[in-house]
């Protein structure tokens, strides 16, 4: 139900939480196979098979295994259309069933859902094809169905078509901070009393000849060719990011709606912080992250020192992760050191639009589990990232407020802090 | 060729160009000419992307305002055989 009155005051604020997860990646489709392997160490970073990379400086990327996705397709009676808004589709349907909110053997009926959902890149899949189709024929060889299949919103529309939600539709674009800031949105939809339900993360899946053809020459991608080695998120060897894909799905609810319909409660969003660098289109900065973190610090009303732990951008490029780091030490002060850092990007590639929602769905699973993955690959940590970096093994925690940092290319920050069910 | 052989052929051609357009799977399993339209849910962005694939394997050119509400099958093949698919 929406609720249009825009002077909520803070003590009609709701509590969010977050009632079902979907999960497609390179490194398992569900939450418990993620899991496994996030605790094992197994990346899912590999050599590319899905394009041609003979003429690509860059020969690896986390890529979901080749006909996965399809296989779940046809349980939905769907044909593949684009990879990015196919993936979407699966961990969408997986997030709805958690939440209880998909019955695959019931009939379908309309749903006051909101879609409020990430990409960086969008359809590029349909762009690519479209583009050559263009180039080859002219106009004349452009499909008619070539706006709907090629807009950014087609991945939001096709899910609200999908499974039926009647809510609000649109899609949030910003980079690597894509899923992050759609989660805030739908954050701050539900808190203030807008709507009830959301379902946000974001997706992207870019290997395509064109999209990571064009990312090969960006020096920010890792020239190490062992797959396994690859990414090294604020190693003081690290070389650069590892391109991934990958869709995650989170249902936000009210914490009324959901405890009433006796929904699953997997986690809570405590707060949101957002900020734009307006320094420099690719490099990060230190004062626009800082910015970010505290907003969400103070939205969510804990201290820095309460934090269980940050699941940092960690890109494993040099820019990024010395920035991230003397963000972390600038906004957490004389407390760094009690807080562990992590980065999950040497698990499932860098996955731009995604990763906000990949990283997040993968902190509350620590959450439920009292224990944060290792850093893969961190043997010799950067001095320059002087933060408390959790080693090569996962560790234990008690279970409190995670930090979820992304920043993105064109200044986004955005911050979310997540919480274990209270 | 007969109009009807003509017709056959169109069948099966069109039964292939809409297996690959439609983005949802669809029963053919009795697709004739007097199958109805609705009833094997084609809709108007899949019956677009179909007279495309036409138009690019047989070269002929079909204009907007020929694509009128198509009640069977029977009334696309009539529209491709008068314009000389």
């Amino acid at each position: 139900m929406t609720h249009p009155d825009q002077s909520v005051s803070s003590s009609a604020r709701k509590r969010v939480v977050v009632s079902g997860m979907g999960i497609v990646s390179s490194i398992g489709l569900d939450q418990d196979t993620v899991w496994q392997n996030l605790i094992a160490g197994k990346t899912g970073i590999d050599t590319l098979s899905s394009i041609d990379t003979s003429e690509c400086k860059v020969k690896i990327g986390a890529e979901v295994p080749e006909g996965v996705v399809e296989e779940q397709l046809k349980l939905l009676r769907r044909r593949p259309v684009d990879r990015t808004l196919d993936q979407s589709i699966v961990a969408a349907r997986d997030a709805l069933t958690q939440a209880g909110l998909y019955d695959s053997e019931a009939e379908l009926e309309n749903q006051d859902i909101s879609v409020v959902f990430g990409t960086g890149a969008g359809v590029d899949h349909s762009l690519y094809n479209a583009f050559k189709l263009f180039e080859e024929k002219g106009p004349k060889g452009a499909r008619p169905t070539t706006v709907p299949r090629c807009m950014h919103n087609a991945i939001s529309a096709a899910l609200s078509l999908q499974f039926k939600l009647t809510g609000t539709n649109y899609m949030v674009v910003s980079a690597c901070t894509s899923a992050s800031n759609a989660m805030g949105m739908a954050f701050r939809m539900i808190r203030d009393g807008y709507v009830d339900t959301v379902l946000t993360g974001g997706a992207d899946a870019f290997f395509n000849p064109f999209y990571f053809g064009i990312w090969n020459n960006i020096p920010a991608l890792s020239k190490i060719e062992d797959p396994l080695k690859a990414c090294r998120p604020f190693g003081v060897d690290r070389e650069g990011t590892v391109l991934g894909e990958g869709a995650g799905v989170l249902i936000f609810e009210s914490y009324e709606k959901a405890t009433a319909r006796g929904a699953p409660i997997l986690g809570e969003i405590l707060g949101y912080g957002e900020s734009s660098d307006a320094k420099h289109i690719t490099s990060p900065d230190v004062d626009g992250q800082v910015k970010a973190m505290r907003m969400a610090l103070n939205d969510s009303g804990i201290n820095p020192g309460d934090l269980s732990f940050i699941n940092s951008h960690g890109t494993a490029t040099k820019g990024n992760d010395s920035c991230e780091s003397q963000s972390i030490r600038t906004v957490l002060g004389n407390g760094v050191d009690q807080v562990p850092v992590s980065a999950n990007k040497s698990y499932f590639g860098h996955s731009l639009g995604a990763s906000g929602a990949l990283e997040s769905i993968a902190s509350l699973l620590s959450l439920k589990h009292g224990l944060v993955p290792g850093n893969l690959n961190l043997e010799n940590p950067d001095p320059v990232c002087n933060v408390n970096l959790i080693g090569a093994n996962p560790v234990s925690i008690k279970p409190g407020p995670v930090m979820k940092n992304s920043f993105g290319f064109g200044g986004g920050n955005g911050v979310l802090i997540l919480g274990p069910h209270n | 060729m007969s109009d009807t052989s003509k017709e056959d052929e169109l069948i099966a051609n069109l039964r292939i160009i809409i297996e690959g357009c439609a983005t949802d799977p669809i029963d053919l399993s009795n697709f004739s000419t007097t199958t109805k339209v609705q009833e094997i849910g084609l809709d108007s962005l899949t019956i677009l992307d179909m007279f495309y694939d036409i138009e690019q394997e047989t070269g002929i050119s079909i204009e907007q305002e020929e694509l009128v509400d198509f009640r069977t099958v029977g009334d696309i093949t009539t529209l491709l055989i008068n314009k000389g698919a």
